[in-house]
């Protein structure tokens, strides 16, 4: 229940703020801020289901501030961006169905709106920014 | 626009010519751009029939083979991801490189298609150790991609080849072996 509870607030985080980053600029700042802690206290591990956050939280007492930090925000922005990324479709169902009638696919969706003066104060427009597709 | 499609499009000549690219010199959008030229006829690739033809091959050489023949006909890009010594942990330097990749797999122009990561080594060490160690290396890859980075598991497929497919067969020790191949495998069904 708290978990469902938890996704909301991230999405709705994630629509409505501008600043989501893409995932590149989210782990690069990772390996800047963690990479040190990473090599000492993580070695071998790798990159995916969690395993570098699980083995950088255990060790909490031995990392660096500025990455404990830097992990709590990479995580919450990778989760914003995913979360964008997800309500694009139906935060612009609407305008796509107003003003790109007829097209077909997401990437040719996507550039029809994108050339589309008029969703430019709409939610729409904010989705397509948070989302990193500008 | 066209003028910066013409860019990527050169630019792409040039990386692929020179091997792997670095991640500074890697933007998500020409990602996007040279892995979404697909063609109608791109050949359907078995990834069962690649492994076979890699675990049959081992010291010989795939580049003939039927299957990894057809890979050259598809979308792709090479980049460069830097592992631990013998591992299949990720150097944090290489982690943007990942993380440009999820980026484009998200892309509305690439979110439907399906891709192979295929991991290479140059020659040094065993043969069969190296072609096992790819693997491994390509399934983290994937792992990390399908977990961290949220591209759905049905979209990514993961194969090693060790050394049998060196980008320069001349020098097979050179450094520019060692390399990630990202193949377009076409529209998920």
């Amino acid at each position: 229940m708290s978990g469902a509870v938890a996704i909301v607030t991230l999405f709705m985080a994630g629509i409505s703020s501008a600043d989501t980053i893409s995932y590149a600029d989210a782990v690069s700042a990772l390996a800047k801020d963690c990479g040190k802690d990473i090599k000492k206290l993580c070695s071998g591990l790798n990159l995916g289901n969690n395993r570098i956050q699980d083995c950088l939280q255990k060790n909490e007492a031995k990392v660096s501030p500025t990455c404990t930090s830097t992990l709590t925000s990479v995580t919450a922005s990778i989760s914003q961006r995913q979360a964008a990324q997800t309500g694009f479709f139906k935060l612009c169902e609407h305008d796509a169905a107003e003003f790109c009638k007829g097209v077909k696919g997401e990437g040719n969706i996507l550039a029809c709106l994108l050339k589309t003066k008029r969703i430019d104060n709409g939610k729409c427009n904010q989705a397509i920014t948070d989302a990193g597709w500008r | 626009m066209l003028a910066h499609r013409l860019r990527a499009g050169l630019a792409l000549g040039l990386l692929l010519a020179a091997g792997p690219v670095a991640a500074q010199q890697l933007t998500d959008r020409q990602l996007v751009t040279s892995l979404s030229q697909v063609s109608s006829e791109a050949p359907a690739i078995d990834i069962a029939l690649l492994m076979e033809e890699a675990n049959a091959n081992v010291g010989k050489g795939v580049a003939n083979q039927p299957n990894w023949s057809q890979l050259t006909h598809l979308a792709q890009l090479l980049v460069e991801i830097d592992f631990e010594n013998d591992s299949v942990a990720i150097e944090p330097q290489s982690y943007r490189t990942v993380g440009l990749i999820a980026d484009a797999l998200h892309h509305p122009n690439l979110m439907f298609y399906k891709f192979l990561v295929v991991g290479h080594t140059s020659s040094t060490g065993d043969a069969r150790h190296n072609l096992k160690l790819s693997q491994e290396r390509a399934d983290a890859i994937r792992e990390a991609l399908t977990t961290t980075f949220a591209v759905s598991p049905d979209r990514l497929y993961a194969v090693g080849v060790g050394k049998e497919m060196p980008v320069d067969a001349a020098n097979p020790k050179a450094a520019s072996n060692r390399r990630v191949q990202l193949i377009n495998l076409g529209m998920v069904k």
